[in-house]
């Protein structure tokens, strides 16, 4: 029998977080709730429940169009997120933050006004094997539309990114490199900094999916030199439907509208249109502004707390997390990276993912069972789906220790 | 055990589900038809050799859970010598009645597929139940 390995001591600052949450009061299916499923989405804290139910009791209007006192407020609102979001990740200034509905659009926009217009048949994107679906399809469908062809860097077998591999494939042709910082699936950190800096060499722009680091870790635009990066705000205690764009203010400058609509105008003529300058010629139509405010509110609680802080303490616990899982019968790990965040999958010699996924719902713990929005990682490893347990700030051993209970609970109905 | 979750896995259904019939390539088929539940990544391949309006052999290969699989179990058991149109029928009703909570799969002669009804306790895995089935009908209508 493998020694259990000590538990991660809980910060203090840490340690009344979980009373932050409402929703982890709630019992399921009779027993406490287990929220191991934050890579999906995190829960919210009670301080961005109430400033989206303050916007809309106290606050409601539309915001870039009025002058009454509600406008005027609202509209202070919204844009004081994009101030909070630019200091966030330290962008230059405001400008550099694009809202959008999320990481997924945010690649979208990239692809539609910054890609396109630079493409020829024959030029080349880059991605890696380990990319969720929403790094890849938008690109394919670029290169459908374009001639374009898409080249995809290969990973090694414990589920790092072979580096060299990815750089190699930078060449005269290719017009962008993209790359997720963390895997949703597996968890690996990918060497962001190294990667940027060799794109640079060659005049590469680079996009930074950053949908799973940006809240397990600082994040500096400006240290790291990239030219894009896309964030979800629901994955990092905010609510759905709001999320960003950083981009260089000079790649923005350079690139076409996104969507046509009000707001992202400068004058409007039967003979002809001109636009805003960046952000707003991005953003076209009344936004999701109870998301803005919600995402200033959960900016806010994160820096309450501290990143470096978050970012330690959580190492630890999925360190604690993969360590418990290797000596549990039965449990096999897909992928072993060498550097890890947030989330971390496996899957049973006796069951399949969906059937530990219902079992441990009946215990009231949510994980997450299927293919993560990642087949071609999944094919790499030879496997259609694996269960998934990713944690957030408020998570802690208790949950873990949970998890591998109930998988013993699995082991017996299956084994 | 919760109760729910032992009506879901039943030991009919477990019994099916690691020892699968007639799970295989059947390399002589009249047809076949891939099916992938898009939202889970459950992936089966369903093959047909039929004789005059009889189905005479089905058999299916599959990456999918433990429902699934049992499910597909069941469905060569079930629809092996049966006629054509009985056989769309029969799947008809089964999918019916494991998606719409009013309907009860007991109309079912069959003991074995019954054990599918714990599904309907579980909304996200009636999917996993009924993917064989419709599998099953993508095949038939490829005959035509």
């Amino acid at each position: 029998m493998t020694d259990r390995p000590i538990p991660p001591p809980i910060p203090d600052a840490l340690k009344m977080a979980r009373g932050d949450f409402p929703i982890l009061k709630r019992e399921v299916n009779g027993k406490p709730l287990v929220y191991l499923d934050n890579a999906a989405s995190t829960q919210k804290p009670q301080s961005v429940i109430d400033a989206i139910t303050q916007y809309y009791a106290y606050e409601n209007s539309n915001i870039h169009r009025g002058v009454h006192l509600l406008s005027t407020e609202a509209t202070a609102a919204y844009e004081n997120a994009r101030i909070k979001l630019a200091a966030y990740l330290n962008a230059r200034d405001e400008s550099e933050i694009v809202f959008t509905r999320g990481a997924t659009e945010s690649v979208n926009l990239v692809a539609h006004s910054f890609l396109e217009p630079l493409l020829s048949g024959g030029d080349e994107i880059l991605i890696s094997h380990m990319e969720h679906h929403a790094n890849i399809v938008p690109w394919q469908l670029l290169c459908d539309r374009t001639g374009a062809v898409l080249k995809v860097a290969p990973i090694l077998d414990n589920g790092d990114l072979d580096t060299e591999a990815y750089i190699s494939l930078m060449g005269s042709r290719t017009k962008l490199a993209a790359i997720v910082h963390v895997s949703n699936a597996i968890g690996t950190v990918n060497p962001i900094e190294r990667i940027v800096e060799a794109a640079k060499d060659k005049n590469i722009p680079t996009l930074i999916d950053a949908a799973q680091s940006i809240q397990h870790m600082k994040l500096d635009v400006q240290a790291l030199d990239c030219d894009f990066l896309v964030f979800s705000g629901h994955k990092m205690f905010m609510p759905t439907g709001i999320g960003g764009l950083y981009g260089r203010r000079s790649r923005l400058d350079s690139m076409r509208p996104y969507q046509g609509g009000g707001d992202m105008i400068a004058h409007v003529s039967f003979d002809g249109t001109t636009y805003k300058e960046p952000p707003s010629r991005f953003e076209a139509g009344t936004p999701h502004i109870a998301g803005g405010i919600g995402l200033a509110a959960g900016i806010d609680y994160i820096e309450s707390i501290g990143r470096d802080l978050i970012h330690d303490y959580e190492t630890q616990l999925i360190d604690y997390a993969a360590k418990r899982l290797r000596s549990t019968t039965g449990v096999r790990l897909i992928g072993e990276p060498t550097h890890r965040s947030g989330a971390i999958s496996f899957v049973m010699e006796s069951a399949h993912a969906h059937d530990i996924g219902t079992i441990l719902d009946t215990e009231g713990i949510a994980v997450r069972s299927g293919h993560h929005c990642c087949e071609p990682l999944m094919k790499r490893f030879g496997i259609s789906a694996t269960a998934r347990a990713s944690i957030a700030l408020y998570n802690n051993h208790e949950d873990i220790d949970t998890l591998i209970e109930s998988l013993g609970k699995v082991h017996q109905l299956f084994g | 055990m919760n109760p729910e979750l032992k009506a879901l896995y039943r030991d009919t259904l477990l019994k099916h589900s690691r020892d699968p019939r007639n799970k295989g390539v059947l390399k002589d088929s009249d047809a076949y038809f891939e099916l992938k539940n898009p939202l889970c990544g459950d992936l089966i391949t369903l093959y047909l050799k039929t004789s005059q309006k009889m189905v005479s052999k089905v058999t299916f290969e599959a990456q999918c859970c433990s429902i699934c699989m049992a499910s597909a179990s069941m469905l060569t058991e079930q629809i092996t010598q049966s006629d054509i149109k009985e056989g769309v029928d029969f799947a008809n009703l089964l999918i019916e009645s494991l998606s719409k909570p009013d309907i009860s799969i007991n109309t079912l002669e069959s003991e074995d597929i019954q054990s599918l009804a714990g599904v309907k306790s579980f909304p996200s895995r009636i999917r996993c139940a009924t993917l064989p089935w419709e599998a099953f009908k993508g095949a038939i209508s490829r005959l035509r």
